[in-house]
């Protein structure tokens, strides 16, 4: 028998209870309670101005908030009408990127390592690892000064409006900020080593995939909704016709599905669906990683973040060569207010960030919807439990525990982001 | 002895907290010179029964939230207030705006609804229930404004946020007043102290840090709609992050 019960997860993002309950191999209860309080962003922002939507909502969190912000504008452009410029989406894909860097440093080194290591949390190796704690800090600085160049600040991005950007950095600074993204290519590839010389259990999930898509990218900004399994492509502005959304009792956040199916969103979904889309880097990193793709295994989803890292700084370097050729404009385009609906779509660090709104003649919202990356691994999440917990229920308390929790924290939940 | 420090979170974005792991390059030192006892966002762990300095992100929800902020004012020899949810009830507060149970069911529908952290009330700053005696305000909070608070704390000198408005920063930056363009701006009744960060990069205030006590707002009311903003424009945009404070209301 086996049985676990933990309070206020630590290492994650908000506060969640899980409970599992083995009996004779046979689980009797698997539950991600998830107490974190709602806050009710969706009917905060009715009755707001359009403009003031992505300063509100970009406050459901404080790790993600450039996704928020950069996906609220695309909604209501999409709701708008409004094109904006090739220097405007390049910019825009770093401000995501910098979350990117910033979000999964933190997750790999300061919320998942310590599992892996023995440890309560990072801060010891400090004294035992230093160049390790001081690689973390590194990449984690370097999404940072991205975020803070193009956005303005580390968190909740300033300068990002509908149709554009009301400020941006000069070349020197960009130029800058390519060098130190080449530099940092190799804590990512040692990021990847050393995730990748983590034991972690065999075992696949029963769920769909989702990520956005595209031709072109490795989706993050532009791209349709594709599904894995069930091979689609859809426009993900469209998300409310195939996810659907369902309150459950034991979870402030609620619960989704994909034709009546449980699914997975994040790094492990992302890899899977755009292989092909990853860089030289990504794909050197994706080697060394030695992952096989497509993987339905959940813990492989540190791992592939570290090769997303090595991908997303010979990306960003790039992105920043072209803006430095490319010239035009970031100033918010002109346009007109009217009313219209509209959605919009990124993948943020956990996974696909989806909103959508309508907005009245006056610019008024008059509807808001928020689907976020872990509310939509929620439902997955709890499967993957139930199916993992009867083969390691014979492991010692603490061993059982660690395993549970390491599956949790693969997930890297944002629980304010689900509930909002 | 080195303070115990406890960071603990209501209802939040965490984006404080994230701001606290964003000092890449101080917190080696600052964990050199505090003993962090429990921060759950980072280290697995419990909340220890006795510690010198509670560190509160969040706005006051539930009626957990009320028992859990008696019990750090007993245990804490000091509590400091960050962001602007626990300043001011922030962004959450905007909730007050209309009846809760209506958005309660705007969000879960008219069914059987979460049955989790039951005892919800409307969205407050803490020191609506606890004595404060250190405030770092902001959404979010700026690191550097956080180690000039947390410094006071350890030296033992009093809290000192500034009473003044922004419009001296604003001067200082050399920006051309959002007025001059016929744009609202906030700028002119918020506390100083960021150094008029969004304003110098395009944006106008939003007032995230909470109306100054030097504000004089039916001045700044009679200037809005001078500089052709309609009015109540001012009030209302004051609500998004000052609802729960009396100015908002």
């Amino acid at each position: 028998m086996a049985r676990l019960s933990v309070e206020h997860v630590a290492r994650i993002e908000g506060h969640g209870n899980v409970t599992v309950n083995v009996e004779d191999g046979v689980v009797r209860d698997v539950r991600m309670d998830v107490v974190e309080p709602a806050r009710f962003f969706e009917s905060m922002v009715v009755g707001r101005r359009f403009e003031e939507a992505p300063l509100i909502t970009s406050r459901i969190c404080g790790i993600c908030s450039p996704n928020h912000v950069v996906t609220s504008i695309k909604a209501l452009e999409d709701a708008l009408g409004v094109e904006v410029s090739e220097r405007t989406k390049l910019l825009r894909k770093l401000l995501v990127y910098g979350s990117y860097l910033q979000n999964h440093a933190t997750h790999l080194y300061i919320l998942a390592a310590p599992d892996y290591v023995g440890l309560p949390s990072v801060f010891p190796l400090a004294e035992s690892h230093p160049q390790i704690v001081e690689r973390a800090l590194r990449l984690k600085k370097l999404g940072n000064d991205l975020t803070t160049a193009v956005g303005g600040r580390q968190v909740h991005p300033i300068t990002a409006v509908v149709g554009g950007f009301t400020s941006e950095p000069g070349a020197a600074r960009l130029t800058a900020l390519r060098e130190e993204l080449l530099r940092v290519g190799k804590d990512a590839r040692a990021t990847v080593e050393l995730f990748a010389s983590f034991e972690v259990p065999d075992f696949a999930t029963s769920g769909e995939m989702l990520a956005l898509t595209a031709d072109d990218d490795y989706a993050i900004y532009d791209g349709e909704t594709k599904a894995l399994d069930a091979g689609w492509r859809r426009p993900a502005r469209d998300y409310r016709t195939f996810i659907g959304e369902s309150v459950v009792g034991h979870s402030n956040a609620k619960h989704s599905t994909v034709g009546g199916r449980p699914f997975m969103v994040g790094a492990v979904a992302r890899a899977n669906i755009n292989a092909g889309r990853l860089n030289e880097a990504g794909q050197a990193a994706l080697r060394v990683s030695g992952i096989a793709l497509p993987t339905r295994n959940p813990f492989h989803a540190n791992t592939l973040q570290a090769v997303e890292l090595a991908d997303a700084a010979a990306r960003c370097a790039g992105y920043i060569e072209r803006l430095l050729g490319i010239g035009g404009s970031s100033e918010p385009v002109a346009f007109r207010v009217r009313a219209g609906e509209g959605g919009g779509a990124t993948e943020a660090p956990r996974g696909t960030l989806y909103h959508s709104y309508a907005i009245d003649d006056d610019g008024i919202i008059t509807a808001g919807d928020v689907l976020t990356p872990t509310a939509q691994n929620l439902a997955n999440l709890e499967a993957d439990m139930r199916a993992f917990a009867p083969t390691v229920a014979d492991r010692d308390p603490e061993q059982f525990a660690l395993l549970i929790e390491e599956l949790v924290r693969e997930y890297d939940p944002c629980l304010s982001c689900a509930v909002h | 002895m080195a303070p115990r420090v406890v960071v603990l979170s209501l209802a939040s974005d965490f984006g404080c907290q994230v701001q606290l792991s964003n000092m890449t390059e101080e917190i080696l030192d600052v964990l050199g010179i505090i003993d962090l006892t429990y921060w759950q966002l980072a280290s697995s762990g419990h909340m220890p029964a006795e510690y010198d300095v509670a560190i509160i992100e969040g706005a006051v929800t539930t009626d957990e939230h009320v028992e859990l902020l008696a019990g750090v004012r007993e245990t804490a020899a000091v509590v400091m207030v960050i962001g602007s949810c626990a300043n001011l009830g922030g962004i959450p507060a905007m909730a007050n705006l209309a009846d809760l149970e209506a958005r309660y069911l705007t969000v879960y529908g008219d069914g059987d609804g979460p049955k989790v952290a039951p005892g919800r009330r409307a969205p407050q700053p803490v020191d609506a229930f606890i004595k404060v005696d250190y405030h770092v305000p902001g959404c979010p909070i700026d690191p550097a404004e956080f180690l000039r608070v947390l410094s006071r704390v350890l030296l033992g000198l009093s809290d000192r946020v500034p009473n003044l408005t922004m419009c001296a920063s604003c001067k200082t930056n050399e920006n051309t007043c959002f007025y001059d363009k016929g744009v609202l701006c906030l700028g002119l009744v918020t506390r100083a102290g960021c150094g008029a960060r969004c304003p110098s990069i395009g944006r106008p205030c939003m007032s995230c840090r909470g109306v100054a006590p030097d504000a004089n707002l039916p001045s700044a009311r009679v200037i809005a709609v001078a500089a052709g903003i309609r009015e109540g424009d001012l009030d209302d945009a004051l609500r998004i992050y000052n609802t729960a404070s009396e100015v908002g209301r």
